[in-house]
């Protein structure tokens, strides 16, 4: 019941913004009422703790015959931070609107609580089906969202191109579905079939951009530092949140080894486009990719809990970042918190990181950690030059902040408590390691030109020589695409029924040649 | 009154009356109606069930005799005679909308009726003769006055012409095989005479090019009903067969020919249609993976064949109806319907190219949307039969998916600074907003279905008991 609760003080404040934007426009406590929908969420989701763990299962699908498993949801030591986490970016995001020169009631408002709620039942959903769901009403959002605020043929594509991947992600899920049943399993997350745990790891990469390696991400939108962070990070989160229902005793397979091989790159490729990159927002996808990869990583290693240290530092240390629009050295300073938060020492957010068996991709996962924290560290301590909240009035120049600080110390408390892999010490010895190796990377980028920033343009450069790789899924299409003219050319000519009916001979023949 | 004239006559009667009386602009509306009161009186009032109404008492008797045959529609046809009607009446209701003319509510109330005394008809043998007429009734909806029949059109007329022969003959013969059921030569021939009989009707790979070709060079609104008539139709004839002779459900031969029919037409149109260029091709190969779905649903073995195969039907009447309606509104702004035509089309006509694609993820199984919880329930009973099968199954659905993908990204690709603009009429956005918000329904609440098909097995003694 509490997770309805939660998601209802979403979906009813947005429902709200939207009564108030068409009936008062310029109504000036309509942000008070968002931030008031927001705060009682975020309450509501650290209420969640007294009761856990819990359920909430909707009417289930009928004839029960058929569909075995209700739409339910589940709030437990794994999905709660997850929850606490969106909630928490979702009023950040409306804190930090103070900021802007003229903020006004507006659909984006609506839209970011709306995305927090959608996120909730996301994280929490307890089985396939309901994830599918969340996952398909994440991405019409996403979809209709994008195509109304991207201008060109060029961009519009682009979009296109990350729906369709985020879709092909879910019909995967749905294939290990059919192969979970084929297997005479029921499709839940308490008893997945040994053979579909890999097509779930692939169904997340897939969604997220890391498996094979792809910008899901268009970068030219316009809804880029509020409702585009929302977007982008819960977007991750829900699909991250599969990979911690995958149960180690299902990833063994002859692939596992090839698949960590292809995270790692992706880590490392994000990592190092991320610590290159101009800005944070230009970044950004490379930094989904980056954390993306190593929950990957940490799932095929057997460590759920890696999965869930790893999404929350993307939307608690990552929303932190591309929230912070003005300059305020104390700010930068606290944002640093990431540092420890993103560095797997013990009792930090992420220190259940590594409690997997990484055997011998350890020094390439420490290097792809290392390259992430290095680039957090430089995008944190960016330059001045943008706007400062000296001029803005007194309460404004207090609320902006709160949001911020909200979403890091966060990063502190879930080190602490309120799920599994709190209060650990984890692997010592790599985060060490990772550390000193950052340290390394961080005195180094100033002094050695290949870690100076890269210009904005050679980012396209670099994203367009990878889609020449795959160009060649393009050509076997095209000779498809042949083939299936010639077959229908001859079928629909002049001679087609002829053809047609020596098929139909032919398949006669072939069903009834058992039979004397 | 008696139930076949309820749901035969009347329409059939209103139909003759709408085409010889009414001017064309006024008969949506009156189509629509009619069509929806048949609805309504399907699913209050159940057949042969003495009603109270006051101090009145009165009875819809189900049987009527005519020629020396006859024509029986019984309780656990309500349900059924709902949908099929409440489905026609969203198609006429969406005629005005899709500015379809020549005559398409008068004809396609006549061939309601035709198609419903198909399922009522007393030698179930003669429900052939019926689909046949039916599908006569169609060539004035596909063929303009004067105009030259298309090859789709002939080609159509053919194989449905084809189809009532061999089904005749089969019946012939399969009296033959129920007096000696132990002759195995005769039952083989009997098989395979019913079986090229519905792989005539229903378009089985690859008697199927007659779709395509139609969707090319006929109104896809008038293609669209046909594609969801007939093969709703002769899908209920056949199941009727099924249940009727126990060596057709247990024989493996032609058990194994149902499901490769069925999973062939599901692959093959899926993947046709991922490498199509027209739009109105996609939506005919659509049109036959659908179908193919249904034969693979009547392939099952399991309780649940009845159940899964109207989970289909019923959400196919209305993704079709919508993406027809949806296209037949782009079409007036680009006749081809290439490609090349409809580039960018998402910002002059919004509401219809996010109905088309809306309709077209729902064919492919997107989750949310209408198509979705019939798929997961055909996986649930498919997947335990056979891996393979379900394997080729859902290529054909991703084919679909492909397909879906390609089509939005034609629609989308606007040159810079095209604004958004809505050119749709307000009877448009209404009809096709109306037929999205349905499809979003049916796909998260499945189970308001069960008004309609929960007592749908009972209308077969052996299937699904």
């Amino acid at each position: 019941m509490l997770i309805i609760v939660s998601c209802l003080l979403f979906f009813v404040t947005a429902l709200a913004l939207m009564v108030l934007l068409i009936t008062q426009p310029n109504a000036r406590y309509a942000w008070l009422v968002a931030v008031g929908g927001g705060t009682l969420a975020l309450v509501s989701v650290f209420i969640w703790l007294a009761q856990m763990p819990f359920d909430l299962a909707l009417p289930a699908w009928k004839p029960l015959t058929l569909f075995l498993n209700p739409i339910s949801f589940r709030a437990d030591g794994l999905s709660w931070p997850f929850a606490v986490s969106i909630s928490a970016l979702t009023l950040t995001i409306l804190l930090t609107v103070v900021s802007q020169p003229a903020f006004t009631n507006s659909y984006t408002w609506a839209g970011t609580l709306a995305l927090g709620g959608l996120g909730i039942l996301a994280v929490t959903a307890n089985n396939p089906l309901t994830l599918l769901l969340i996952w398909s009403a994440l991405d019409i959002t996403e979809l209709i969202t994008q195509l109304r605020s991207v201008n060109g043929a060029a961009n519009n594509e682009k979009v296109v191109t990350s729906f369709s991947t985020r879709a092909f992600g879910s019909f995967l899920l749905l294939w290990a579905n059919i192969v979970s049943i084929a297997a005479g399993s029921t499709f839940n997350f308490q008893s997945i079939a040994s053979g579909s745990g890999l097509y779930l790891v692939i169904a997340a990469g897939l969604r997220l951009g890391v498996l094979p390696l792809h910008l899901p991400y268009s970068s030219e939108s316009t809804v880029r530092r509020g409702f585009g962070t929302a977007l982008r990070l819960i977007s991750a989160a829900s699909s991250l949140v599969l990979l911690s229902h995958v149960p180690a005793g299902s990833l063994s397979s002859a692939l596992t080894p090839f698949l960590t091989s292809l995270g790692i790159i992706a880590a490392i490729y994000g990592g190092w486009m991320w610590l290159r990159a101009p800005d944070e927002l230009t970044g950004r996808p490379y930094w989904i990719i980056s954390l993306a990869a190593l929950s990957i990583i940490s799932a095929l290693s057997g460590n759920p809990l890696g999965v869930v240290a790893w999404g929350c530092a993307l939307v608690l240390v990552g929303g932190a970042l591309f929230l912070s629009s003005v300059q305020n050295i104390w700010l930068n300073r606290a944002l640093l918190v990431g540092v420890w938060s993103l560095s797997s020492l013990p009792f930090s957010l992420t220190a259940s990181a590594w409690l997997g068996n990484l055997g011998f991709f350890i020094p390439f996962v420490i290097v792809a950690q290392a390259l992430l924290i290095a680039g957090f560290v430089r995008h944190a301590l960016r330059p001045g030059g943008r706007d400062s909240l000296d001029t803005q009035e007194s309460w404004t120049r207090s609320v902006y902040p709160a949001g911020i600080i909200l979403l890091v110390a966060l990063q502190l408390v879930l080190g602490w408590i309120g799920w599994d892999g709190a209060l650990q010490v984890g692997a010592w010895l790599q985060a060490i390691i990772a550390s000193l190796l950052t340290f390394g990377l961080v005195w180094a980028t100033p002094r050695f030109r290949i870690l100076n920033p890269i210009r904005a343009h050679w980012v396209s450069s670099t994203i367009s020589r990878m889609d020449n790789a795959y160009q060649g899924l393009w050509a076997i299409y095209r000779l498809l695409a042949r083939i299936s003219t010639a077959i229908i050319t001859t079928l629909e000519g002049e001679s087609g029924i002829m053809w047609t009916l020596l098929f139909i001979i032919l398949f006669v023949s072939l069903i009834t040649q058992g039979v004397r | 009154m008696s139930a076949p004239i309820l749901w035969i006559l009347v329409p059939f009667a209103t139909g003759v009356l709408i085409l010889l009386f009414l001017r064309e602009e006024r008969a949506p509306v009156t189509g629509g109606v009619v069509a929806a009161i048949l609805s309504l009186t399907a699913l209050i009032i159940p057949i042969d069930i003495a009603q109270l109404l006051g101090p009145v008492s009165f009875k819809i008797s189900s049987t009527i005799q005519f020629f020396g045959r006859s024509f029986a529609l019984h309780t656990a046809d309500g349900p059924l005679l709902a949908i099929i009607y409440g489905l026609a009446a969203l198609w006429f209701f969406g005629t005005q909308a899709s500015g379809t003319k020549n005559r398409f509510v008068s004809i396609g109330l006549m061939i309601v009726a035709l198609l419903t005394a198909s399922i009522a008809v007393e030698p179930f043998l003669f429900a052939a003769l019926l689909l046949e007429m039916a599908a006569m009734l169609v060539i004035p909806l596909l063929v303009l006055p004067y105009q030259k029949p298309g090859r789709g059109v002939v080609r159509f007329l053919i194989y449905q012409t084809l189809a009532m022969p061999f089904i005749l003959f089969s019946g012939w013969m399969l009296a033959g095989v129920e007096a000696s059921p132990g002759d195995l030569g005769t039952t083989t021939q009997a098989g395979t005479m019913l079986g090229l009989g519905f792989a005539f009707l229903l378009g089985v790979f690859p008697l199927y090019n007659w779709i395509p070709m139609l969707m090319e060079e006929a109104s896809p609104y008038v293609t669209g009903f046909l594609l969801w008539a007939l093969p709703t139709f002769t899908v209920i004839f056949a199941l009727g067969f099924l249940d009727r002779y126990t060596w057709l459900r247990t024989s493996p031969q032609l058990s194994n020919a149902i499901i490769f029919a069925g999973v062939f037409m599901v692959a093959s149109g899926g993947i046709f249609a991922s490498l199509q260029r027209h739009l109105g091709r996609i939506m005919g190969y659509a049109a036959i993976a659908e179908t193919g779905l249904l034969i693979l649903a009547m392939s099952l073995k399991s309780t649940e064949v009845v159940n899964v195969t109207f989970l289909l039907l019923v959400p196919r009447g209305l993704e079709l109806a919508v993406w027809a309606l949806a296209l037949s509104i782009i079409k007036r702004k680009a006749y081809s319907l290439r490609f090349s035509e409809v580039q960018g089309l998402a910002r002059s006509y919004p509401i219809a190219v996010a109905a088309l694609i809306f309709a077209h993820l729902s064919v492919a199984g997107f989750p949310l949307l209408a198509g979705f919880p019939a798929r997961i329930a055909l996986w649930q009973e498919l997947a335990g039969q056979s891996l393979t099968i379900s394997f080729w199954a859902f290529a054909g659905l991703f084919g679909l998916l492909i397909a879906a993908i390609r089509t939005l990204a034609v629609f989308v690709m606007a040159e810079e600074n095209k604004p958004w603009e809505l050119n749709e009429s307000w009877v448009q956005g209404v009809m096709l907003g109306l037929g999205v918000i349905g499809l979003f329904i049916l796909g998260t609440f499945p189970q308001i279905l069960q008004l309609f098909i929960a007592n749908l097995p009972t209308l077969f003694d052996h299937l699904g008991q």
